[in-house]
């Protein structure tokens, strides 16, 4: 498959496309996009790159950003892989304690020490410097170099050489480039600290940016724009402006950077002198494409932050995603350099074409990035295809396949932290598209020398692509890891077994492997099974015969951690008919009471003893009568709570105590996913960057003042961001909820509470068994269209959608929270309306989340929400299909009134009642299936 | 400045602590590193541009297939999975601008390929036939994958046995599959599970040490012709423990001059655009990548 060209184009039947494998003619793609192919020039011959595996490290991750980025950037570029594996470093290493870089030399001998024999030696610096600098002797250049590199080397182990500053500027006045920029450097380094010194160096710098070397200018006016000195901004703007107009490209990709360092010290100072202009103008028109891509980025940069202060800017920004920048930008994309091309194919993903044509001769033109030797390249271009293909479900499709290999080759080959971040790629897309891959897991074994993190990750792509057809051998391959050596894998993989038993249908010989593993009487695979089996049993009671026959053998003594010892007191309370012995085993741990130091553990020896006792009473009684003595003398408080509680309740009247301990239980059917879908829908849009890795969207690991919509989210008070409050929100509304439903389960309730005031993991089932059961009563989740869309294979159930709406809109609607906020403001009301809302949709809005994504499903999307029952407060947005007609809507709830008030704000005035139309009509639909 | 560019780069603080440690306790270095980087990708730019076109006094390409054999053996002897990642690497010491035309005889097997930017991507789409202009002197033309091979050129059979407080290994090498080429470097590694004591493990044939941070490590070289390699012996286990619960995974090392395994063959490579006729040199070489047995 890999051989053969992929080309995408559309069939004869407009509804269908499909992919052909076929040779390509030459001018194939289209009048605008003609790929160029000049491999005689010399730019291609210098790229010849580094094997793959430097490609991710760190120094070059650090010359990328400041060569092309310096100052900052406004995404998350792929740049920032890089970043994800220093610090994925950091938190495998915490959780694992399997790196230990204190460990390495070089860290502690490179602190910076206060050194008192160091500073005579600055000082000896400092007057064989001050000698040199007017001698004009043969060989002064070779001592001079010598006294700079010690100064940098000083500087660069932490010693304070400040005071040789005024120096080292009269040392500089060199035609030795070698001296000049070990200068330059010390010069760049310090002047941010010494900005009146700085001023020294003015002089010199703007001499030497205009020297006859193109090298000298260069590096001069890197240093100049290096000084962030706030006050000696009006030396730059003249040398910047020469360098722009430099005949020697590396001028110009230096002053292109130094544009962007000045509107970060002064962006007045870099507007009024009309640089923006002069980028714009270099970007179209430039030879040289790392001038171009210098001018892009910092382009990009600029009129993002502009875009909130001026209208221009804005439009400007929009007018970089415009059809003839990006077309320019894709045919000459062959001529830049890896991460320019990053850069470009980051572009063009904000772009919306206008047709499937459109689509697709960008992809034929790009088809061939998937084998670039760069595998930022590789991902940033996967990352184009499936967002361009949204829309278009066969080819979505298509592309999952054509992106496979690739993406395998990616994993298996280069660095381990390499493999990490593709596989948390491949990961997500398994997540979406399981199928997919379920030919494949083999390439998810895991061999030995891998790190924890890759396995870990590995045994979770296993878990994901586990289908009917692989099951077995992935059980087979995962109870191999059970007996390895290393136990965290071994623990992990036995849970893994776990959750594929729990999602899959047929579990006959799972559960006997799971039964197998308790035999083989080692303390931690024991502990993980019974946390498993338990999980089973509240799945699948029906194979409770075969369990406890087995768990029945196990002496509790042989079972330490608190997480198996409450699953097995769980089983002996719920299982008490069946285990002979059950009472006894109880007692003998209640008469241990006072060595059990988990609160958790505790916990469940109540409830079990309470439950044993309800249907065994006789044999109970005496350890039932020990354990609430012993629970109300107990320090912790929920312990001592529940016991009160269960002795009270005894009191009161045994048969309503056996209706809250011992009520009916119905099989959990699914255990709650922990990230809810709109959580990873975030994610599949922020591919390709740390989102990916850390499974969170960026607003949830970004600093805050690089949060965008979080901004807006304050500035409208207490209006949180859908999504944030869908992690935390969602979960305490169950709780609540589940507080709510009074005794149906309150014996599960009791279970979560007692894991949460624990803070220990075995906290979801109970919670979510209950809650998911409540859900599905009152809210069935109506089917999201942007799943159907990504065709996943599953029949695509167009949504209850309006009948027919003479408006269309863009499936794939994007406004950033700036915009919004800022068209809000401008806009006048184009309706206002109140509208009553059918009491299932009422119902159904438990959550703000319920109502977003159902809205997404109409093609509306929502910029905030929040509020709590019964008032809700909403910002909708959604946009034309055809056009860039933008509509903003502000919707209020009252669920108790039954009430929505709507204010619409649209572009296109005369289309907004029609939008108003649509929306009500989205909007009635709520709440029903 | 460093802070500037994180804070650029909207990474939290507290998720890169490790970063920050490192650049906090390295200092200046970092700055350092990072301010003369550009510069020097630079200057290497000059001097391409100088170079061109190269003049040599010897004329030659060397074209060398490079392959590694990644595979995971089952404890009853079965392949699990068995991969090969290969490497197109070209030395090349050319005068002038020389147009080259590398073809395989069976470029069907491969699953997945990377290319170089030199390489042209039509003439490969069309028919399978790698076209460049190289640069000059060492650098990778291609990766590819193969997957789904069907056999290994050597085997390895361990036997772990455990009972009354001791471990028997035994494990025995030996061809399967006979490359057509001498396999050399066939080393055995182990890692000791913790809980053993001690380890009194001979050999037949090669060198056995037992390494500090508890490796087993075997060194065979070549397989002798007369007999099979084998090591054996027993491991001590921990006092109180009866049996060994989990068996050690053998890593297995090796290497073969002159063949590739994946069965990728070279076709011909064809020069054009040189005032001379070069001198043209193949190598192939097969080495073993993550190559696991388990026991």
């Amino acid at each position: 498959m890999g051989l053969e060209r992929h080309c995408w184009v559309q069939t004869e039947s407009p509804l269908k496309y499909e992919k052909k494998c076929c040779p390509l003619s030459p001018d194939f793609g289209g009048d605008f996009i003609r790929p160029l192919l000049n491999s005689s020039s010399p730019f291609i011959r210098f790229t010849s790159s580094k094997p793959i595996s430097s490609l991710f490290t760190g120094d070059r991750f650090l010359s990328a950003s400041i060569e092309y980025n310096d100052g900052s950037s406004s995404s998350i570029s792929p740049l920032s892989f890089s970043f994800a594996f220093s610090t994925l470093r950091s938190s495998v290493e915490s959780n694992d304690g399997i790196w230990n870089s204190r460990s390495d030399p070089d860290f502690d001998n490179s602190h910076p020490k206060p050194n008192s024999t160091r500073k005579g030696e600055v000082s000896d610096l400092k007057m064989q410097l001050r000698q040199l600098a007017g001698s004009r002797a043969p060989g002064t250049d070779d001592s001079k170099r010598e006294l700079f590199k010690k100064v940098i080397s000083y500087m660069t182990i932490g010693i304070d050489v400040s005071s040789v500053f005024s120096e080292m500027v009269m040392c500089s006045a060199t035609s030795d480039i070698v001296l000049k920029k070990m200068c330059y450097l010390y010069v760049g380094n310090h002047a941010k600290y010494n900005p009146d010194l700085a001023l020294l160096t003015i002089n010199f710098l703007q001499k030497d940016c205009k020297d006859e070397d193109p090298m000298i200018r260069g590096l001069a006016l890197r240093s100049l724009c290096s000084l962030r000195v706030a006050n000696l901004v009006e030396y730059l703007v003249g040398p910047l402006g020469l360098g722009l107009k430099d005949g020697n490209s590396y001028v110009r990709t230096v002053a292109t950077v130094g544009v962007l360092k000045l509107y970060h010290i002064s962006s007045a100072t870099c507007v009024d002198a009309d640089f923006p202009t002069m980028l714009k103008h270099l970007m179209l028109s430039d030879p040289d494409t790392q001038v171009v891509a210098n001018c892009l980025s910092a382009l990009q940069e600029i009129w993002s932050l502009e875009a909130s202060k001026s209208e221009e800017a804005s439009r400007e920004k929009e007018a970089l995603l415009s059809k003839p920048v990006v077309y320019y930008f894709l045919n000459r994309i062959k001529e830049f350099s890896e991460w320019a091309q990053c850069l470009v194919l980051e572009l063009v993903a904000k772009y919306v074409p206008s047709d499937s044509n459109e689509i697709f001769d960008v992809m034929n033109l790009l088809e061939d990035r998937l084998q670039h030797a760069n595998g930022a390249v590789v991902l940033a271009t996967i990352k184009l295809f499936l967002q361009l293909t949204l829309s278009m479900t066969d080819v979505h499709q298509q592309v999952y396949e054509r992106i496979k290999a690739p993406l395998l080759t990616l994993v298996s080959s280069g660095s381990p932290e390499q493999s990490y971040a593709v596989l948390s790629h491949l990961h997500l897309l398994v997540t979406r598209a399981p199928m997919l891959f379920s030919s494949d897991y083999k390439h998810f074994y895991c061999q030995y020398n891998e790190p924890f993190y890759v396995k870990k990750l590995k045994l979770e792509m296993l878990t994901a692509l586990a289908s009917e057809s692989n099951t077995y051998e992935i059980v087979t391959e995962l109870c191999e890891y059970a007996a390895n050596v290393d136990i965290p894998i071994a623990r992990e993989s036995i849970r893994a077994v776990g959750k594929i038993a729990l999602q899959q249908y047929d579990v006959n010989a799972i559960v006997d492997r799971l039964l197998q593993f308790l035999e083989m009487e080692k303390d931690y695979v024991t502990a993980e099974t019974l946390v498993l089996v338990k999980d089973l049993l509240r799945k699948y009671p029906q194979w409770s015969h075969d369990c406890i026959a087995v768990v029945g053998n196990i002496s509790s003594k042989n079972v330490q951690e608190p997480k198996a010892k409450a699953a097995l007191i769980w089983m002996l309370g719920e299982y008490a008919q069946d285990m002979q012995d059950a009472p006894y085993v109880l007692e003998s741990l209640i008469d241990n009471w006072e060595d059990e130091y988990s609160a958790e553990v505790r916990l469940h020896l109540l409830t079990a003893v309470m439950k044993c006792f309800l249907r065994r009473p006789p044999e109970t009684q005496k350890a039932l009568g020990d354990a609430l003595a012993a629970g109300i003398a107990d320090f912790h408080q929920d312990v001592h709570d529940r016991a009160l509680f269960y002795y009270r309740l005894l009191q009161y009247n045994v048969s309503v105590a056996e209706r809250v301990v011992n009520p009916p239980k119905q099989a959990v059917s699914v255990f709650a996913d922990p990230q809810n879908s709109e959580i990873k829908d975030r994610i599949f849009d922020e591919f390709n960057s740390l989102s990916v890795v850390y499974q969170k969207p960026s607003y949830m690991f970004t600093d805050k003042e690089h949060r965008g919509p979080f901004v807006f989210s304050e500035e409208l008070g207490n209006l949180s961001i859908g999504v944030e409050s869908a992690s935390n929100v969602v979960s305490t509304q169950m709780l609540e909820a589940n507080d709510n439903d009074l005794l149906l389960s309150t014996s599960e309730k009791e279970e979560s509470r007692g894991a949460s005031s624990n803070g220990s993991a075995y906290n979801a089932p109970s919670t979510d068994g209950s809650s998911n059961q409540l859900l599905a009563t009152h809210s069935p989740q109506p089917s999201m269209a942007i799943d159907d869309l990504l065709g996943l294979g599953l029949p695509v159930a167009p949504n209850p959608a309006p009948s027919p709406p003479p408006l269309k809109l863009n499936a794939r609607a994007v406004l950033d929270p700036s915009t919004f906020q800022q068209k809000w403001r401008q806009l006048p009301i184009s309706v206002s309306q109140e509208y009553s809302m059918n009491p299932q949709g009422v119902a159904a809005l438990t959550t703000p989340q319920s109502l977003l994504q159902h809205m997404q499903g109409n093609y509306i999307q929502c910029i905030a929400s929040g509020g709590q029952a019964p008032n809700f407060k909403f910002f909708f947005f959604a946009q034309k299909a055809e056009e860039s007609s933008t509509f903003l809507v502000e919707c209020v709830i009252n669920s108790a009134s039954c009430m929505a008030q709507l204010k619409i704000k649209a572009d296109d005035q005369s289309t907004s009642q029609a939008f108003a139309a649509l929306f009500q009509s989205a909007l009635s639909t709520f709440g029903m299936t | 400045m460093l802070e500037k560019q994180l804070t650029g780069h909207r990474v939290d603080r507290s998720i890169c602590a490790w970063f920050w440690e490192q650049v906090i306790s390295q200092g200046d270095s970092f700055k350092v590193q990072c301010e003369q980087h550009p510069s020097r990708c630079h200057s290497i730019l000059c001097s391409m541009e100088d170079n061109r076109p190269e003049k040599h006094t010897n004329n030659e390409v060397y074209v060398d297939l490079v392959e590694e054999m990644d595979a995971i053996i089952n404890s009853d002897g079965a392949l699990v999975k068995c991969e090969i990642h290969g490497e197109v690497q070209v030395n090349s010491h050319l005068s002038g601008l020389p147009d080259l035309t590398l073809s395989f005889a069976n470029p069907s097997i491969l699953n997945d390929v990377r290319f170089h930017p030199c390489v042209r991507f039509r003439p490969w789409e069309s028919h399978q036939i790698l076209s460049f202009v190289p640069p000059d002197g060492q650098f990778k033309l291609m990766s590819y994958r193969v997957k789904k091979l069907k056999s290994t050129p050597i085997y390895v059979k361990p036997q772990v046995t455990s009972d009354s407080g001791i471990c028997r290994i035994s494990v025995m090498v030996g061809i399967r599959n006979d490359p057509g080429k001498t396999i050399d470097s066939i080393t055995v590694q182990f890692q000791l599970p913790p809980c053993v004591l001690s380890a009194d493990l001979t050999s037949n044939h090669g060198a056995v040490n037992i390494l500090a941070n508890k490796t087993c490590s075997w060194s065979i070289g070549r397989i002798p012709k007369d007999k099979a390699p084998s090591m054996s012996g027993t491991l001590t286990l921990e006092t109180g423990l009866e049996r060994l619960r989990v068996f050690p995974t053998f890593q297995v090392g090796f290497k073969v001059m002159g063949v590739a395994l994946s069965g990728l063959q070279i076709d011909k490579l064809d020069l054009k655009n040189l005032p001379n006729r070069p001198y043209k040199g193949f190598r192939a070489l097969t080495r073993a990548g993550e190559f696991d047995v388990r026991s």
